[in-house]
């Protein structure tokens, strides 16, 4: 375990001083100035606009720090080599896993909840602001989406690390994991779509694409599944049951991911 | 008591589809012996690296054994008792050379206090420590490669694995990496390298394995290029007619060509004899030498031959 937190200490560091975070900080912080600009134009939805573009900049910052930072704390060891100078220590390939994993969440986590602060201020001040068109908002509800936003991205960040264990190259599990991230976010609503009737009628819908569809959303994760942006937004009560069950979901999912990818890495040769 | 025992290894790389096979090492055997420095020489992509790889548990070797210790290899526990060396040590960019250490040491199962101890005393020999909290991204090469050394030597293991370990070090970065291997060496420490520096190897080696194309083509002992059938004097000689060629093999010197003259090995118990045939021919010594063959000459030879 000690050997886990070491690897996952320096994996954190590594992280949290590359220079691209002042880059992603930046962009987040202007998505929460927009936000404060131009909230006044929105009249009765100022409250729901404010909840939606502060989640949808968490979600960017964060999609950019697992995207430009998190996959090259472990592709670039593979890429570099420097794998092999990690794995000649007493260290399993199953820990080095886990290890890179613990560490990019740690500064996924940690970057995200900084931002969270600012977002947080954000709604504050536009709350303090405009305190008449924030009747059905709530706090609670607000970090509980912000904390599913977190799940989120453990979730990819375990998806980013399967590939990783997959391909030699950081470029590759880019388009990997950001194609699994892009179908994880929409098979939700193609599967919606083919249940409808709208979706009945149409012709060219074929069967044998729709059991694929049906047998890739048991694959791919469901990003949608995270989202309570549209709760957050209207002040909606929240199904602890359907909470549980998301949570649940995303935890699952992770480590079912890390265990594969820790089984095909114990088989990997490093040349 | 072997340390490492290599027997029948063999790799073959699949570089892809529709692309041929390399075969990057052959049939490779020899054992690396309790104290020694094992020194393994040879020609780019003789398959040098890849043997060390395969030692590491890096790679998996296609047939043959491995033994560490007398027991199968098993990656982990090796590791306890071996550092390593990588050719180019790449490593993290943002971290310092403590923080690595610690790392290093953690991972070691060491205790924080000896960690520090340790790392300070490797630093100070490597002359590091004033530049143990800059970030590794603003080392120079030679500093990194020391870095290298001193992640590999901080758990204080039993069988040190360098590969190229003076490759990017200038002058006095040599030097302080050999009197290293020396040091370790006096205290018992197993070394196992790999050098293109023929001249390190020489220097610091008690036995060379060469390869070729993922094969060994030689294992020889020191003496067995320092001495020549237990001559252990040689003499330049700067020309020799075939009279007086004939004249130093009767009275027991052993003469070879070297360079634009020859090389004679003096026997002990014939050097008067020899010395006095010298004399007497008035034949010029323009200098002696420690060695029959430097270790490059036998290099070339070994591999021209191969070829």
């Amino acid at each position: 375990m000690k050997a886990v937190l070491s690897l996952a200490l320096i994996t954190f560091k590594e992280g949290i001083r590359n220079r691209s975070l002042f880059g992603i900080a930046l962009v987040a912080l202007f998505l929460f100035g927009l936000n404060i600009s131009v909230a006044g134009f929105f009249m009765r939805d100022i409250g729901k606009v404010t909840v939606d573009m502060n989640l949808s900049a968490l979600t960017i910052a964060g999609l950019l720090l697992v995207f430009f930072v998190g996959i090259n704390l472990m592709a670039k060891d593979i890429d570099r080599k420097t794998i092999h100078l990690v794995l000649s220590k007493p260290l399993s390939r199953a820990q080095y896993i886990w290890g890179k994993y613990l560490g990019i969440q740690f500064f996924v986590t940690v970057s995200l909840l900084l931002l969270a602060g600012c977002s947080s201020l954000t709604v504050l001040l536009l709350k303090s602001m405009y305190p008449a068109y924030f009747g059905g908002f709530s706090w609670l509800i607000f970090f509980v989406a912000v904390a599913f936003v977190l799940v989120k991205f453990w979730v990819l960040g375990a998806v980013v690390i399967f590939f990783s264990s997959l391909t030699t190259s950081s470029l590759i599990t880019l388009i990997f994991s950001l194609g699994a991230y892009l179908a994880g976010v929409t098979i939700e609503e193609v599967v919606f779509y083919l249940k409808t009737e709208m979706a009945a009628q149409e012709q060219l819908i074929s069967e044998s694409l729709k059991n694929f569809i049906e047998a890739i959303t048991w694959i791919l994760p469901n990003f949608a599944a995270f989202d309570f942006s549209l709760e957050a937004a209207h002040g909606l009560a929240l199904d602890s049951g359907r909470l549980l069950g998301v949570l649940s979901y995303g935890v699952l999912y992770s480590v079912i991911l890390l265990l594969l990818a820790s089984l095909i890495f114990s088989r990997r040769e490093f040349n | 008591m072997n340390e490492i025992q290599l027997h029948n290894i063999s790799k073959t790389y699949n570089p892809g589809l529709f692309k041929k096979k390399v075969e990057a090492v052959r049939d490779l055997s020899f054992d690396v012996r309790q104290g020694e420095v094992f020194g393994l020489i040879g020609p780019n992509g003789a398959g040098k690296s890849t043997t060390i790889r395969m030692l590491l548990g890096l790679i998996r070797p296609g047939g043959g054994t491995i033994h560490f210790r007398g027991q199968p290899l098993s990656a982990t526990e090796m590791q306890r008792h071996t550092g390593y060396l990588p050719e180019n040590p790449y490593l993290y960019d943002h971290l310092n050379l403590r923080e690595l250490l610690h790392f290093c040491g953690r991972t070691s199962g060491l205790d924080s206090k000896f960690i520090v101890e340790r790392g300070q005393m490797l630093m100070t020999k490597l002359n590091l420590t004033a530049v143990q909290k800059r970030p590794l991204r603003t080392f120079s090469k030679g500093m990194l490669q020391r870095a290298g050394i001193c992640f590999a030597l901080l758990h204080d293991p039993s069988v040190v694995i360098l590969d190229e370990p003076m490759s990017g070090l200038d002058p006095i970065g040599r030097k302080m990496v050999f009197d290293l291997v020396m040091e370790l060496k006096s205290e018992g420490k197993t070394i196992f390298f790999c050098s293109h520096i023929l001249n390190d190897v020489e220097r610091l080696c008690d036995r060379i394995g060469l390869i070729h194309q993922g094969r060994l083509l030689r294992l020889f002992e020191r003496q067995d290029f320092i001495q020549h059938e237990g001559v252990k004097v040689f003499l330049q000689l700067e020309s020799l007619s075939s009279d007086q060629q004939q004249g130093v093999q009767r009275l027991g010197g052993k003469i070879r060509p070297d360079g634009s003259g020859w090389l004679l090995a003096v026997p002990e118990q014939n050097y008067h004899g020899i010395n006095n045939y010298l004399e007497q021919q008035q034949l010029v010594v323009s200098g002696c030498r420690s060695e029959w063959a430097s270790l490059e000459e036998l290099f070339m030879q070994i591999i021209e031959e191969a070829a």
